[in-house]
């Protein structure tokens, strides 16, 4: 049986979307017959050193995060840069894990999080390692509100994608392009979406929680110099 | 031009570290006002994704710590230049870290913006973005191409664009010109 390190990036830990989406892929690979995974959260500080030294000895590692800032949040870059011993081993002629990646993003585009793709891609030729592919998807930071029947459909893909990981040893390029959801809006699409963010109610996620706060009548606050006005 | 630089260099002892401080010198020595942040020297604890800035404190992080100095100084400069060495085929953590705490600059309002959803500004000004890299042993041309088009991303999201990602392998002086050139 094959045995995967199954790494968290979310700097929410436990409780993300990033984790979320996580274990169903880890439900997909133990029904393929991989192993039970070894599962880490590197925002924790024991958990970080503990994937570090167990990143050499996993048949596959599985590392999934939100796209924050438009690439990996800072301490999966931390833990990347944690490997670079990983990458003189390689040159020497060890042998490194089959890379997996899970990337979502908040904005529902997929189109957002294809450069940090490629980075990973890349970062799997870094440590010469095989590369199983990326999974990637837009609107996570949706998926908490959604009622858990909405989100049943993309649980079932990110299961499969896990089968296939176990299986095949990558992801399949179907499923990945599947899973991603909206890659670009169409034009159609852009003055939906133009109009939909005139609406008050599409900006209702972030009010509700300004009024809970008691913050809604600052939303506008700008600290640090001259407002935006529209 | 107002200009602020972001070190992302963790190793103070550094040739790079050295290059950004000439650099630092010659740009003034053209009429700009230059502030150079250390980031290592910083405490930046790290944006967990709480969105306080967006829905508590509106505009400033929840957390005590100095990444207000970033926010502060990158509003009020006409380039942020983003310099760091190459490590792994990126940009270091210690920067990353200091742009992920950046967010409170942005609005959380949704907007359509040149085909895609982004944030909505904050502000009525935004720097112009900046990339200079120290090149590693192992850096190639692909690594700075995707490295570039991440930051490209990230100065389409801060309501700017990357002028321009310069490789730190010619003379301060020459540098120092381009950079006033492209900004």
């Amino acid at each position: 049986m094959k045995s995967l390190l199954l790494l968290n990036g979310s700097p929410r830990g436990e409780r993300s979307n990033s984790m979320k989406m996580l274990s169903r892929v880890a439900e997909g690979w133990v029904r393929g017959g991989g192993a039970q995974p070894e599962l880490l959260h590197i925002v924790r500080r024991g958990q970080f050193q503990r994937a570090v030294e167990a990143f050499a000895a996993a048949d596959v590692v599985l590392l999934g995060m939100p796209l924050y800032t438009d690439a990996m949040p800072a301490i999966v870059m931390a833990y990347i840069e944690a490997l670079a011993p990983r990458v003189a081993a390689a040159r020497a002629g060890e042998c490194n894990p089959t890379l997996a990646f899970l990337v979502q993003g908040g904005f529902p585009e997929a189109a957002h999080s294809r450069p940090l793709e490629r980075y990973l891609a890349k970062l799997a030729v870094r440590l010469g390692a095989p590369y199983a592919g990326t999974i990637v998807r837009g609107g996570g930071e949706a998926l908490q509100a959604m009622p858990e029947q909405a989100n049943k459909k993309l649980w079932m893909r990110l299961t499969i994608l896990g089968e296939q990981l176990a299986r095949d040893g990558r992801f399949g390029p179907a499923e990945l392009k599947a899973v991603a959801g909206i890659e670009r809006f169409s034009r159609f699409g852009v003055l939906l979406a133009s109009l939909a963010c005139k609406v008050p109610a599409i900006q209702f996620y972030w009010d509700g929680m300004l009024k809970k706060n008691g913050a809604r009548g600052q939303r506008f606050a700008a600290p640090y110099g001259p407002a935006f006005e529209e | 031009m107002r200009i602020t630089i972001l070190n992302g260099e963790p190793d103070p002892t550094s040739a790079f570290d050295a290059y950004q401080a000439l650099l630092a010198d010659r740009l003034q020595a053209l009429g700009h006002t230059v502030e150079k942040l250390d980031l290592r020297a910083l405490e930046i604890k790290g944006c967990s994704g709480c969105f306080g800035c967006w829905v508590k404190t509106p505009g400033e992080c929840i957390k005590r710590d100095e990444s207000a100095t970033i926010c502060r100084a990158a509003i009020s400069s006409d380039l942020l230049l983003l310099a760091s060495p190459m490590t792994m085929g990126f940009t270091t953590a210690l920067l990353k870290r200091a742009a992920d705490q950046m967010i409170p600059i942005l609005h959380p309002y949704f907007v359509v913006e040149g085909g895609e959803i982004h944030h909505r500004a904050r502000y009525a000004h935004y720097p112009k973005l900046g990339l200079l890299v120290g090149a590693g042993l192992d850096t190639d041309a692909e690594d700075i191409e995707i490295a570039t088009a991440m930051w490209r991303r990230m100065a389409r999201d801060m309501k700017s664009t990357l002028a321009f990602t310069a490789v730190a392998d010619r003379a301060a002086e020459e540098m120092a010109n381009e950079i006033a050139l492209a900004a």
